[in-house]
């Protein structure tokens, strides 16, 4: 996905001055893979969510190798693939991506327990959601919630296992995750907090799950969420220099001068990445300097939360939780389902979590972004941009 | 119009009666209809308003509710059988008189009053219990002018009529704000203007007030130096050869002796402006006006009346008029504008304790035997009672052990108020009659009587140019009131005088009323009426507005006095008082300022009635101080913030608003608020109990007073709708209480935190189902609106600086209906959202027309009051705001 989107930024200078060859081992091209929770609710088809298939690459004179790279020969300039093919690079991008964290329960080689990664697993578990009277998503995260939401909407009895004691630990406060979890609840699916899976159960197939709070559940489907961990090894093994994930700098460069890294597989200036628009920067900032073009350097930006489950509404970006020298702005309709907030530090918003009503996110993200102090605006700024008078907010917005 | 659902209307159909508010008198045309509408306009017959209506008086359909009725008798807080009531307190009245004597129990009634009940009441005491201790809150706003009219012409008698004002080129305001006291007054006085170009307006008060608007000349006097003004100008007129040689020599006494102390004290124009602290020059130009216009009238009200020397200004005014033959000629006279709608008529039968009935005294023996002869009274009074001030101290000391007070508010509106409250509630007997039962009166009292109010009752009232009204009824009585007349004949009957006491109708009073007017008068007194003592009902109860003397020699009335320059002295001729002038009794200290009171455009007196109409709290909705800029700096207070007003009497909380319409050591503060509307502002505690010493009048314009500002931690409002409003009255030290269309309105500050958080208000409003919640983890701005169902039932809004507050306008429209669960959220936001901007502070209470909108309407090319009219509607109703109006147009 990064490496399409890398594709598409370099259509912008000229493509057809490079030779370029794409090895990767999902033979459907390049595809959106964010649109897989779609694909699983029903809302989308597999063939809507495909951005480059395979004509695409032939079309524009670029070699698609489907398959793996084993190995990264960095002084001859030649990767190896598993089938023992050898690709020669002037230039070589590693845009390998992630995968699902593990977890440390027994028995998961069990048949029925999926990752939510590819359009691969995606139809596996659309295939046994078919057979299927209770599934567990194993992670309340933005993803183990689609997950969630998908198999409730194919009439799957869903139980969500989370080890923190709300959903969306990361984007919400406690509050706003209770509101989350009571719509979620709503739709049928039952929510299992402070636990974790210990033990799948079943003899080849998969048939149940222990969960660390002792509670057993008779489970045919298991969809591991819990997090993403780098696919790094490739680059890594090839002496790249990183830690968790391949070390870029501000242009994508990795410690290699002829090799560049971007999307889940990197890690910028000790980040990682697991969201899309700091990957989509990337691949601007990558197509730049590698078709010679003056480019200005990767910045990681906030980024803000969406969750793509129909009828929730929820933004979240910076931080959730006011620290002693910050304060909260806050609205609360606990009956309505509405909660939003801001934090601030010297008047300055430092985080938002809009839970119900994400009007104006956009409009705080700005305000975030630019660090304004919003003094003059408080304590109204909390009810949207259309509430404020309209000369405080421009000139807020035109300040530096 | 307004559908009123808990009054029933006695009559469909339109009724022509009388306003009961101030002493302009307007007629009133009310439409009745199915449903109980009842629709108010001005009597388009009516000579004192031909059709015009002020907004006071147009919002008297929302002053109708049960509301704050009072429906049934009480003694000691039960209801009680009318006759549980009369027995008791008879059995008690009865019992104080034989044990203490007559001068142990007291009356205290009210302009507001009818003159048949006042009769009654009257009638009662000076003749048949035997004391004079009646008087009424006339004594506040008209006893000076009263006791001046007496000194100068031989009688309570008001020389001039309105339309002497139209006639006038020259129209002198002296401490009066028209505009607001007397809208229909000042709205004649604008057209005036408007058609006489030669019409030259001059407004003489310490205050710039709205009055200004339309005056050539505002003279900022300091306060209270009216008589040297007024010496001033009969020395100018001495000076200038400006005397009617021959109208003085031949109508009047004592000239010389009055110029002598004129001159005396006031020479010049040099020492008048030094006296008054104005400029000499302009000071010169006014008295020119003065001496060289014929046709000169001089309106003249509480600014001269509540005084120490209220009296004795009253005949600095009238000496001036009398040197210059300007009196008893069409466009020509000294005016007092009255303050009540029934002050005169009060006075007519003899309400004030030093008169005896159809203007006769006890000074003049054979006026108390002839009237003990009429009524055939078994225990005549000898001599004049106790006036308001002394009432209510002999009420603390104990020598008053029973007292009736029947339609005001003495704990609100008498100086020392709170005084009166402690007088009251140590005194054996307090009976209230009233029509509210959430007064701060009605609190103290033992026995309370419901009293039929307006649109119930009916009799008679005198307006300011003597003119005869009659009240007329359209509505059933609400509960069990019943007529004052009647509730104090029954109590006449009740003490066991039946035979003077046994009246069917108001009629039946006031055809007595005449004849006693007329009885053994043959010219000597002023008031006579005896040409209605024959009156049928029929003819009463439509009885086409009247001047007296109405007499066999001029049935239909008399619209000028004097024209034949006889007067009722026993000379017949007119008296020059000499009048040595003073300044208040009390002067402040290098740290006190002096507050000056007086009354709003949209409230009348304490606010029992005007308080019911959301719209009458829609110009002005919080009791205020007015301040100079200077000042405002000096004790540290600014726009908006608290004041604190403190003196040995009491204190007083108000807005503060800094303005150089008042001078450099002046303040201004309204007289209306209650306890029911407000934590602590009533002005009447800070008003000490100094009185004129001829007309007993307290001086209410001029009262030393500290100023500290109230700095609270917490400001806010909340708003509650009807259902909930209930009697909750918040935990704060400062509220102020507003009514609303749908609920009310409390302001709110407190000093400290504690106690006044947003769970604190929340936790009054235990029906509310659900709660949106607005708030900041540091400091106290928090908001929060209730909801049943999707219903909004209550908001409450915090925070640490009233500016920080949003306008709450939007939110009261809000107020019980209902909202979109998803969206009810924005409320809190307090407007719309959509970049509408919100009307601003109300200027046109009738159309709801605020000054934002004026402003636009301003930039969009409107230039004109008219123009706005056409735009937006505003002033185009009673007028009352187009003073204000006026101000915002530029140039």
């Amino acid at each position: 996905m990064a490496a399409g989107r890398l594709l598409t930024e370099m259509q912008a200078y000229d493509l057809s001055r490079f030779q370029i060859t794409v090895i990767g081992d999902e033979h459907q091209g390049s595809y959106n893979r964010i649109m897989l929770s779609s694909v699983l609710a029903q809302d989308s088809i597999v063939s809507d969510i495909i951005l480059k298939d395979r004509n695409w690459f032939d079309e524009h004179g670029i070699l698609f190798h489907c398959g793996q790279v084993s190995e990264i020969d960095r002084s001859c300039q030649h990767v190896v693939c598993e089938d023992g093919t050898r690709f020669s690079y002037d230039k070589l991008v590693i845009a390998t991506g992630s995968r699902s964290a593990k977890i440390p329960a027994d028995n998961q080689q069990l048949k029925g327990i999926y990752s939510f990664r590819s359009i691969a697993d995606t139809e596996q578990i659309i295939d046994q959601a078919q057979q299927t009277k209770h599934a567990l998503v194993v992670g309340g995260g933005l993803l183990g919630l689609e997950a969630a939401y998908g198999l409730a909407k194919r009439g799957v009895e869903v139980t969500l296992v989370h080890r923190s004691g709300w959903l969306l630990n990361r984007q919400l406060d406690e509050a706003a995750a209770r509101l989350l979890q009571r719509q979620m609840e709503s739709l049928g699916i039952r929510f299992a907090l402070r636990n974790e899976v210990v033990e799948f159960c079943g003899a080849a197939n998969l048939s149940g799950a222990k969960l660390k709070d002792g509670q057993q559940l008779s489970v045919e489907l298991a969809i591991i969420a819990t997090g993403i961990t780098p696919n790094a090894e490739l680059g890594l093994s090839a002496g790249l220099l990183g830690d968790r994930a391949i070390q870029v700098d501000d242009y994508m460069l990795t410690s290699d001068p002829n090799i560049s890294a971007l999307g889940e597989n990197v890690e910028h200036r000790g980040k990682t990445f697991g969201l899309v628009a700091p990957i989509w920067e990337q691949a601007k900032v990558l197509a730049g300097r590698l078709s010679g073009q003056p480019t200005l350097a990767f910045e990681n930006q906030p980024v803000a939360t969406k969750l793509k489950v129909s009828g929730i509404q929820l933004f979240s970006a910076g931080e959730i939780e006011e620290a002693t020298n910050q304060q909260s702005l806050l609205l609360h309709d606990e009956a309505a389902g509405i909660y939003r907030k801001l934090i601030l530090e010297e008047n300055r918003v430092k985080g938002i979590v809009l839970f119900g009503d994400v009007a104006s996110g956009q409009f705080y993200f700005d305000l975030m972004q630019r660090e304004v102090s919003v003094e003059a605006i408080l304590p109204g700024l909390i009810f949207g941009e259309v509430f404020l008078e309209k000369d405080i907010v421009r000139d807020l917005l035109s300040a530096a | 119009m307004k559908r009123i659902e808990t009054v029933e209307i006695s009559q469909s159909g339109s009724t022509n009666t009388t306003c009961p508010y101030c002493g302009v008198g307007c007629g009133v045309t009310v439409s009745t209809g199915g449903d109980n509408d009842v629709r108010v306009k001005g009597d388009k017959a009516h000579p004192a308003n031909y059709g015009r209506l002020c907004v006071k008086g147009s919002a008297l359909d929302e002053t109708l509710s049960a509301g704050n009725r009072l429906l049934r008798p009480k003694v000691n807080g039960e209801d009680v059988s009318w006759e549980q009531a009369l027995a008791y307190s008879s059995g008690k009245l009865k019992s104080i008189i034989e044990q203490y004597g007559p001068d142990s129990v007291a009356f205290y009634l009210s302009g507001q009053l009818l003159t048949e009940d006042y009769y009654v009441a009257n009638k009662l005491m000076k003749g048949f219990i035997g004391s004079a201790n009646v008087d009424t809150n006339s004594r506040l706003c008209m006893s000076s002018a009263v006791a001046a009219h007496k000194r100068a012409f031989g009688g309570d008698l008001v020389p001039g009529c309105y339309e002497d004002i139209e006639l006038a080129d020259f129209l002198l305001i002296v401490g009066s704000n028209t505009a607001y006291a007397h809208p229909i007054v000042f709205q004649r006085i604008a057209k005036a203007k408007k058609e006489n170009p030669n019409l030259t307006v001059v407004v003489v008060d310490p205050r710039r007030t709205a009055t200004c608007e339309i005056a050539d000349i505002h003279l900022p006097i300091k306060p209270g130096s009216d008589g040297f003004f007024f010496n001033g100008l009969l020395s100018f007129i001495a000076d200038n050869g400006c005397i009617d040689d021959e109208f003085v020599h031949q109508h009047t006494d004592g000239f010389a002796a009055a110029l002598a102390q004129a001159k005396l004290q006031v020479p010049d124009t040099k020492s008048a402006s030094q006296a008054c602290d104005v400029d000499e020059d302009v000071l010169r130009q006014v008295y020119n006006y003065f001496v060289a216009t014929d046709r000169v009238v001089t309106i003249f009200s509480q600014g001269i009346n509540q005084s120490t020397s209220g009296c004795d200004k009253g005949n600095a005014i009238i000496n001036c008029h009398l040197a210059t033959g300007k009196i008893g000629k069409p466009g020509a006279a000294p005016f007092s504008i009255t303050g009540q709608p029934n002050a005169m008529g009060g006075r007519e039968v003899g309400g004030l304790a030093n008169q005896l009935a159809a203007h006769m005294s006890f000074d003049v023996p054979h006026h108390v035997r002839l009237v003990e002869a009429f009524w055939q009274a078994p225990n005549m009074a000898e001599k004049e009672g106790l006036k308001a001030v002394d009432m209510f101290q002999a009420v603390n000391d104990g020598k008053i052990k029973a007292i009736w007070i029947m339609a005001t508010n003495p704990v609100v509106s008498m100086p020392s108020a709170d005084f009166v409250r402690t007088a009251l509630e140590k005194c054996e007997l307090v009976i209230v009659s009233d029509c509210v039962d959430n007064g701060d009166t009605t609190k103290t009292a033992d026995v309370l009587f419901p009293a039929q109010g307006w649109g119930e009752k009916q009799g008679t009232a005198t307006n300011s140019e003597r003119c005869i009204s009659f009240q007329k009824s359209f509505l059933k009585p609400m509960g069990e009131a019943k007529p004052d007349w009647e509730i104090i004949s029954l109590m006449a009957q009740h003490l066991g005088f039946r035979d003077g006491f046994s009246y069917n109708h108001p009629v039946d009073i006031f055809r007595e009323h005449a004849r006693l007017s007329g009885f053994e008068n043959d010219g000597q007194r002023g008031f006579d009426i005896s040409a209605l003592e024959n009156i049928t009902r029929e003819e009463y109860e439509t009885l086409k507005p009247t001047q007296w003397p109405i007499t066999q020699s001029s049935p239909t009335g008399t619209q000028r006095l004097f024209g034949d320059g006889q007067f009722f002295t026993p000379s017949r001729k007119a008296q020059f008082i000499p009048i040595a002038a003073r300044y208040p009794a009390e002067s402040p200290t290098s740290d006190q300022l002096i507050m000056n009171t007086g009354r709003i455009r949209d409230q009348w007196h304490t606010m029992t009635r005007t308080g019911k109409a959301s719209r009458l709290l829609s110009h002005v909705d919080e009791p205020y101080v007015q301040i100079n800029p200077v000042d405002a700096k000096r004790f540290n207070v600014t726009a908006n913030s608290i004041a604190h007003l403190k003196n040995h009497n009491g204190e007083f909380f108000g807005r503060v608003k800094v303005s150089t319409d008042q001078r450099q050591g002046d303040i201004f503060s309204p007289i209306h608020w209650n306890s029911a509307f407000a934590s602590s502002s009533r002005v009447g505690a800070l008003v000490s109990s100094n009185v004129d010493p001829v007309g007993g009048q307290p001086e209410f314009k001029h009262c030393p007073v500290s100023l500290e500002a109230f700095t609270p931690s917490v400001e806010g409002f909340c708003l509650i709708a009807n259902d909930l409003s209930g009697s909750w009255t918040p935990a704060v030290d400062y509220w102020v209480k507003v009514t609303l269309i749908s609920g009310t309105k409390y302001i709110l500050a407190n000093k400290g935190v504690d106690g006044c958080s947003i769970g604190d208000f929340k936790a009054a409003f235990p029906q509310v189902e659900s709660w949106v919640d607005m708030s900041l983890s540091s400091g106290v701005a928090a908001r929060a609106a209730g909801f049943i169902g999707n219903q909004l039932k209550v908001v409450v809004v915090l925070d640490s600086q009233v500016d920080k507050l949003m306008d709450s306008t939007w939110l009261e429209s809000k107020l019980e209906t209902e909202v979109e669960t998803d969206i009810r959220y924005q409320l809190l936001a307090g407007s719309p959202g959509d970049g509408a901007s919100a009307p601003g502070k109300i200027i046109c209470s009738c159309f709801q027309v605020g000054e934002n909108q004026i402003k636009s309407a301003i930039e969009e090319g409107c230039a004109s009051v008219e123009s706005l009219g056409e735009n937006l509607k505003c002033g185009t109703n009673c007028g009352s705001c187009i003073p204000e109006i006026q101000q915002l147009i530029p140039g």
